[in-house]
């Protein structure tokens, strides 16, 4: 009986495999894509060699970083085929179990290189950018969070008066503050999250910030999100 | 009847196991971490002691189809009173290839589609191997990580229906939906696609889009085309426009805003085995007459094989801010064990008109030691000096045992 358990305990193979990343099986059928789970672990230049010949782009080079999305974001890419969604979620998400040594930590959260040196004074220019950066991997959560923890005033806003170092006061004789707003409302979002600070002057009556094809699209938000929006500037049965 | 029969039956059992038994395969990561920083938000010294596991279990039946994967962490401060701290990335379960068709995938996720990416609670289904094209469904709870954990309410869901063609060598075409729901209202409503096509053994045509069902709009537009005439060689011209649209439940979804646009130039060229160069140049419009411009350029270098240099300069110059420095990295494989590795950032940037320039620098070393086939130790200390602190130094030292 012991004799028998024994077998049975070293058929429970453990590998000890000791590769950092463990790729995926492979579906049974091959699709006509050549798989490339054998050239996980082979050189780039080798690989934009064997891509050129096939007449396919070579990739996983500087650019990747910030072009793969287009390819990642295919339910049938081969991205698996030698990465887990580890892989993708230590960049995205903070994660640092497979980190490089020039891979920075904010706090417990590992970075990507995109957040450069010192992210905290560098990242109200970086947010000023293309709007849909930041979102690839925070949502407007994780700004209001930090945010909130911070004294309002030294965010330095164009159409906001400094009031000193830790204060600041919105004033429309700037003029800045309708262009700043359009090119980048996320920024917005982080201090003001519920908007009450805009209903002062964007109410009903009051200017209109609607975009000019509101008419044909604001039954839209009424039946998908209800009222919960409307009824912030709106008396209900007026809208 | 004796009951001697129960024992031998039990004995033909255990003889019989050998022969049907097969091997399930584990496979997987224990990371160890030792942390110490400052904590922004209190301004004190933090150290914090974490542990990363990551595992995959596979051929768990007979023909290797049914496998789970998880990736976790749990943190817990020594110091700061900020206490036990966790995240779950994904937990599941999958089965493939169920009549040669359909892959099944149930637990916490990520799913990425064109039209949007989540992490759920839930399950995706995989349909594929019925002709040119391919379905995929996914649906679940949307699990948001917020600063310190998890944020979201009951009634945050998302759901997402995809078809793309398979099979196709140089063809990739994905159409798809994804709804995502905030405390059971809908928030986000979108179509979206992508699409690659490999052309003439030296061209790639790609794209990939967003239209906002809510707003009617599209919210991202991509159209690129990559020419590479040598292996060594990519030249890429990319077209890129976004409105930046919001969740319905939003306060903001109902604004106008500014249609984003830019367009990008980029040459990747490697010279040889020793040296890679790349540039490219940004342009941006911001909408009323706003404009950026961003000129980057780098370098790797391996002037002998143990030592790897990465150089690269940026320099945006945006409408409402300017930033201006360079990364640099230095690799050098003392032996086949042992790693040595520093590196140093300088940035300078403007905020506006009325402040002077800030600086910020960043000097870190570090060494990854490999004690054996499967066990690796590094450390990596950072130093930082800017306008909010003369000194910061940080650090990590992590024991990575893979099994």
């Amino acid at each position: 009986m012991l004799l028998a358990l024994s077998t049975f305990v070293t058929h429970f193979a453990v590998a000890q495999k000791a590769t950092e990343n463990e790729a995926q099986k492979e579906p049974v059928r091959q699709s006509a894509k050549e798989s490339h789970k054998e050239y996980a672990e082979m050189k780039i230049a080798e690989c934009s060699e064997c891509h050129k010949g096939e007449g396919v782009s070579p990739n996983h080079d500087a650019d990747w970083v910030r072009g793969h999305r287009t390819v990642a974001d295919n339910p049938g890419s081969n991205c698996s085929q030698c990465h887990q969604q580890s892989f993708c979620l230590d960049c995205h998400s903070g994660g640092g179990i497979d980190p490089d040594l020039s891979t920075r930590n904010y706090q417990r959260d590992y970075v990507p290189r995109s957040h450069r040196t010192d992210f905290i004074m560098i990242h109200p220019i970086k947010a000023l950018d293309n709007p849909q950066t930041c979102k690839r991997c925070h949502e407007p959560s994780y700004c209001n969070q930090c945010h909130s923890r911070y004294p309002k005033g030294s965010l330095h806003i164009k159409s906001h008066l400094m009031l000193g170092p830790n204060g600041q006061k919105y004033t429309a004789g700037l003029q800045e503050h309708a262009t700043e707003a359009r090119r980048n409302l996320q920024s917005c979002q982080t201090c003001h999250p519920d908007g009450d600070a805009c209903i002062q002057c964007h109410s009903s009556g009051k200017t209109n910030p609607h975009p000019r094809n509101w008419g044909r699209i604001k039954d839209n938000y009424k039946d998908r999100a209800g009222s919960r929006v409307c009824t912030k500037c709106h008396l209900p049965g007026t809208y | 009847m004796g009951t001697k029969w129960v024992p031998r039956l039990l004995l033909s059992l255990f003889l019989l196991v050998p022969a049907t038994a097969w091997s399930i395969e584990i496979h997987g990561r224990s990371s160890t971490q030792l942390e110490w920083f400052n904590n922004d938000f209190n301004d004190q010294r933090q150290v914090e002691i974490g542990q990363y596991l990551r595992f995959s279990l596979t051929d768990i039946d007979k023909e290797g189809k049914l496998s789970f994967f998880g990736y976790g962490r749990f943190n817990q401060d020594l110091n700061n009173g900020e206490g036990f701290n966790a995240r779950l990335y994904y937990l599941y379960g999958e089965y493939r290839n169920l009549f040669d068709k359909v892959d099944i995938r149930l637990g916490r996720q990520f799913v990425n589609y064109a039209a949007g990416t989540a992490i759920i609670d839930g399950g995706q289904v995989g349909l594929k191997n019925i002709g040119p094209v391919a379905f995929s469904a996914a649906f679940g709870r949307n699990v948001i990580f917020d600063l310190d954990g998890e944020g979201g309410h009951g009634g945050d869901l998302a759901l997402a229906l995809s078809a793309y063609l398979y099979g196709f060598r140089s063809t990739d075409l994905e159409i798809s939906w994804f709804r995502k729901w905030d405390q059971w209202d809908v928030a986000r409503d979108t179509i979206g696609a992508t699409f690659k096509q490999n052309l003439f053994n030296n061209l790639k045509l790609y794209g990939n889009t967003r239209f906002d069902l809510t707003a009617e709009t599209f919210s991202e537009v991509l159209g690129g085309v990559k020419y590479f005439p040598m292996s060594n060689l990519v030249l890429t011209g990319e077209y890129y426009q976004s409105y930046p649209t919001f969740d319905a439940t939003s306060f903001y979804s109902v604004f106008a805003v500014d249609l984003y646009q830019e367009a990008v130039f980029r040459a990747d060229y490697t010279i040889n085995e020793m040296i890679s160069l790349n540039a490219g140049y940004t342009s941006q419009w911001f909408g009323e007459g706003g404009r950026g411009h961003i000129y980057h350029i780098g370098c790797s270098l391996r002037p002998i094989e143990p030592l790897l240099i990465n150089l690269e300069y940026d320099n945006n110059q945006g409408y409402n801010g300017k930033t201006n420095g360079f990364l640099a990295d230095v690799y050098y494989d003392v032996t086949k064990t042992l790693q040595l590795a520093g590196g140093m950032g300088y940035d300078v940037y403007t905020r506006d008109v009325v402040l002077s320039d800030g600086t910020a620098r960043l000097f870190w070393l570090g060494g990854k030691y490999r004690l054996a086939k499967n066990m690796t130790a590094s450390l990596r200390i950072e130093d930082n000096s800017n306008e909010r602190y003369h000194n910061d130094v940080q650090g990590r030292f992590v024991f990575n045992y893979d099994f």
